[in-house]
């Protein structure tokens, strides 16, 4: 009973704290990739105007349907969140945000629009791509941490990532993945070079448009976290290193995002895979029987 | 009270059977198959909760004339067999079945008479489980049979012979051999049971008659013969070196001295593994899809392969001290698991689909039987629970489809979500339920990570991992080709027969509740029957968790039937880059000033999970791996290995 009041509290907090988080970090993104451009780029609240904006537009929708579904893989991407910063199952904060990307997937076929199914299949392949690899993190997790809770951390004498370090590479790939950034971005994409651009959110428009961004953010921050998870321990100052490596990883994702042209889904596919064998593979391997 | 019980379980639905084949009118048919299908389902439920929570319980019981019976039983169906083989000329069939009839009068002659089981039969509260799905979803899709069935014979060339007496008969006698198999301690009677569900599904599937029906039925009885085979060499060596027939003896001596049922064990676990449809043996599965959809929603959900598991999951603390064994039963399982996984991406064909996932989740629970640590066991149990009431639902789902768009091809189910509404809407729901959190199939994937962590299987771990995102790759896209929405309804499912409505239904409220229930079904089947077997338990997944994942179901299934299709935004047509001819046919002028209709196809990726490129492996991987067991148990018993 406990667990679920947490957690539900946990979520609402997460809902409401990390829209702000994720809405600065994409700012920084913005300014950033612009810099990294030879452009001086937009203010720092740019994402957050984007969305006031989006959400004082007409509703308008191809179909009935459409809003329901990402409502859905809005509250879901929560309750991820709420589940994994309040310390819990790390494991079930994968199902659950998997669930999200699922309801998301929906309501992107459900418009049948050509571009938005052309995302939304492109979108079902990046899942496959990354779950091994997240999965493998989980379990390596375990291993490492002796629990799947992520509050096992804070007894821990040395971060994970002593005994991980492999695993937290094979994230870093897949995170790009996740993070839909490119080369990897295939299913929807904010370069306005590629092929297909909009993808998934092609029929999407005005307040639903507007929470798919938040859910983005929010998105970002749990991944982040995910990085961060892997150097806490029961040091007070290791959440400050955490936070510091958060933002290099993210400094590097925004990097790559701008110096890698888009890859076709047969090299994603392959390569993210690979990397889950190995990286993932090896690891547990060497944690279960050396 | 419970022998009075089990007695009704299994013969009220033989008598069913022969009245079937006596009555024969349409009309009276119907009404046998409603009522007597209630009544099983009703019966089943009030044994499963007078004895809720049950250890293990033996009932002294024992006939001899029983016995005897089960022999001629055994005879009959060579016969059976025989008679067939003879008509089709299959020489192999033939071969395996007299192998089996002079082992099985021999074993009776040498072995039967002096051998005395005072307890005959047993329920647990895996029984329990296994009577419920039994019971309710079996019973369920014999009552969905009567519409379906009425629509077959209509779809049926003019003419042709009505064979639905024999069908719905077989169904029932079906239902009867799985109480037998679920309930029997004496393992002849288990044996007859088991045979009993071979012969069955071999008439089931050869319903039809056509060239196609025959080959596949054969297919299938080859391979069951030799399942079959395997469990007489096993009893063989019960007798011999146990010296015991009962069931219950044969487990816990084989806990304290494996060395005696090493070889029986492996015997035992090439019948479940057969019997499951594990890779080498799938191919009787696929086939088994030529038959009427209610075949294959009783042969992958209630019955048939759920009696392989059933055995494999009962032998669990065997494999845990056997680690030849072990090895084959886990690796078999979870090979199974990845390739048919993978190859299920690359169907088109829904209920090719639905096999190639029935087949992967046995594998599953193979593996977790193969571990058989108790959290392995815990895992186990759920995936057949919840594998058995989301499949009958996505299988009876497919079915009426099929009869309503005139084809089960996935690429035709554009735009169900419109069609069909609700049928759609429980299709989806078959769909969530197979493969994402928070709903039961994934709970018990999650319990099997925990255990296979436990027991340090990296090579499992690393299989679950890439056999469940290819999972994700073939439901998602299923499921978002149900999803689409166009805007102008045009609702064909108006006609779908009551009784196919009422089993979907029951099928569906049988999916929620088990979902949403999952802590309670954990707390009053699942760990008695594990503390019942190892004496302990330690649950990996905490209780709050799985409340949480309980909500979560709640929430999903109110979204999906109450909260979908309400929205009141304004209503435009799909973007189609201004170059549109017909917004609603989505047709747009092409490069020539034509006009091209956008079409899209869902991703099989045939060059990476192609049928040919993968079952191959499998195939080989498998057998080899089974020969070298089978040797090595061979070579190392008289060298005390």
């Amino acid at each position: 009973m406990i667990t679920i009041i947490i957690t539900l509290i946990g979520s609402l907090l997460f809902a409401l704290v990390a829209p702000v988080i994720g809405c600065l970090l994409a700012g920084i993104d913005r300014i950033i990739s612009a810099r990294m451009q030879g452009r001086v780029g937009p203010p720092l609240l740019q994402p957050y105007y984007d969305v006031r904006k989006l959400f004082g537009k007409e509703n308008v929708s191809v179909n009935s349907v459409e809003h329901g579904y990402v409502v859905c893989a809005f509250i879901f991407a929560c309750v991820a969140g709420g589940i994994f910063f309040t310390g819990g199952n790390l494991l079930f904060v994968i199902f659950v945000i998997t669930l999200s990307s699922l309801f998301f997937i929906m309501a992107a076929y459900s418009t049948r629009s050509p571009y938005a199914e052309v995302g939304a299949a492109r979108e079902t392949v990046q899942v496959m791509s990354y779950e091994p690899m997240i999965i493998l993190m989980a379990i390596g997790f375990f291993m490492a941490a002796g629990s799947f809770d992520t509050k096992a951390v804070f007894a821990l004498d040395t971060p994970v990532i002593s005994t991980i370090w492999l695993i937290f590479l094979g994230l870093l790939f897949v995170l790009t993945i996740k993070l839909r950034k490119s080369p990897f971005d295939l299913s929807m994409s904010h370069h306005a070079h590629q092929e297909i651009v909009r993808g998934m959110t092609t029929e999407m428009s005005g307040p639903t448009l507007g929470l798919v961004e938040i859910m983005h953010w929010c998105e970002t921050v749990l991944f982040l976290g995910w990085v961060g998870l892997f150097f806490v321990w029961g040091q007070w100052f290791s959440v400050v290193i955490a936070i510091v490596v958060v933002l290099a990883v993210y400094f590097l994702e925004i990097w790559i995002d701008n110096n890698f042209a888009r890859v076709k889904w047969q090299f994603m596919f392959k390569s993210a895979w690979a990397v889950a064998l190995l990286a993932g593979g090896v690891n547990i391997a060497v944690l279960a029987f050396l | 009270m419970a022998l009075q019980m089990i007695g009704f379980l299994v013969m009220f639905p033989l008598v069913v059977a022969a009245l079937l084949l006596i009555l024969r009118s349409d009309g009276i048919r119907s009404a046998i198959v409603w009522v007597s299908g209630i009544v099983v389902a009703l019966a089943s439920c009030a044994f499963v909760v007078m004895n809720i929570g049950a250890g293990e319980v033996l009932i002294e019981f024992s006939w001899e004339p029983l016995d005897h019976l089960c022999t001629a039983i055994s005879c009959l169906i060579v016969v059976t067999i025989l008679a067939f083989c003879v008509k089709y000329r299959n020489v192999w069939a033939a071969l395996l079945a007299v192998v089996q009839l002079v082992a099985v009068i021999y074993f009776e002659s040498a072995y039967g008479a002096e051998i005395d089981i005072p307890n005959g039969l047993y329920f647990d509260s895996l029984t329990l489980l296994m009577v419920f799905i039994i019971g309710v979803i079996g019973s369920g899709i014999c009552i969905y049979a009567i519409g379906y069935m009425k629509d077959f014979q209509a779809h049926e060339p003019k003419g042709a012979r009505d064979r639905r007496p024999t069908f719905f008969a077989l169904m029932f006698l079906f239902l009867a051999a799985m109480f037998a198999i679920v309930f029997s301690n004496n393992m002849e009677w288990l044996f007859t049971g088991w045979e009993v569900t071979t012969v069955c599904s071999f008439l089931l599937i050869g319903y039809t008659k056509t060239p196609e029906a025959i080959r596949n039925a054969f297919r299938q009885i080859i391979m069951n013969l030799a399942g079959g085979i395997g469990f007489v060499v096993a009893l063989y060596v019960s007798a011999i070196s146990v010296g015991t027939l009962s069931f219950n003896e044969f487990i816990s001596v084989g806990m304290t001295h494996p060395e005696l049922t090493v070889i029986a064990l492996i015997a035992l676990a090439f019948a479940g593994i057969t019997k499951a449809a594990q890779m080498p043996f799938q191919t009787w599965l696929l086939g088994a899809m030529v038959a009427p959809t209610p075949t294959s929603a009783l042969l992958h959900s209630s019955t048939m392969v759920k009696a392989g598991v059933f055995l494999l999951i009962k032998l669990a603390p065997l494999f845990l001290v056997t680690p030849l064994a072990s090895i084959m039963v886990m690796l078999v399982g979870a090979i199974t698991f990845l390739l048919c996984s993978f190859m299920a991406i690359s169907q088109t064909n829904a209920k090719r689909v639905l096999a190639y996932s029935t087949i992967a989740n046995l594998g599953l629970i193979t593996a977790c039987a193969g571990v058989g640590t108790p959290e392995a066991v815990w895992a186990a149990g759920f995936l057949i629970l919840f594998h058995a009431a989301a499949k009958s639902l996505l299988f009876l789902c497919v079915g009426t489809a099929e009869h309503h768009i005139g084809s089960r091809d996935i690429e035709a189910m554009d735009l169900l979500f419109d069609r069909m509404p609700r049928l759609a809407r429980f299709m989806m729901l078959g769909i969530m339920c197979m493969f994402i959190a928070p709903f039961g199939m994934l709970i018990a994937k999650w319990a099997a990570i925990v255990s296979f962590v436990d027991m340090n299987q990296v090579a499992l771990l690393i299989i679950l991992a890439f056999g469940s995102a290819a999972t994700f790759m073939f439901w998602a896209k299923w499921l978002g080709k149900l999803a689409g929405i166009a805007g102008q309804p045009e609702d064909v499912e108006l006609t779908v027969h009551r009784s196919e409505w009422f089993a979907i239904m029951v099928m569906a409220v049988l999916v929620i509740v088990g979902c949403v229930l999952i802590p309670l079904i954990s707390d009053f089947f699942i760990e008695p029957y594990v503390v019942s077997v190892y004496g302990f338990f330690g649950q990996d997944i905490a209780t709050g968790n799985l409340w949480l994942a309980s909500i979560c179901v709640a929430v999903v299934v109110i979204v999906l039937f109450c909260g979908l299709g309400r929205s009141k935004a304004r209503r435009v047509d799909v973007y189609l880059s201004g170059v549109s001819r017909d917004d609603s046919a989505r047709s747009f002028q092409n490069a020539l000033s034509g006009t091209t209709e956008a079409t899209v196809r869902n991703w099989y990726m045939k060059e990476y999970f192609g049928e040919d490129r993968i079952a191959f492996v499998g195939v080989v991987f498998n057998s080899v791996l089974m020969a070298a067991v089978l040797a090595c148990a061979i070579i190392g018993l008289p060298l005390g290995l």
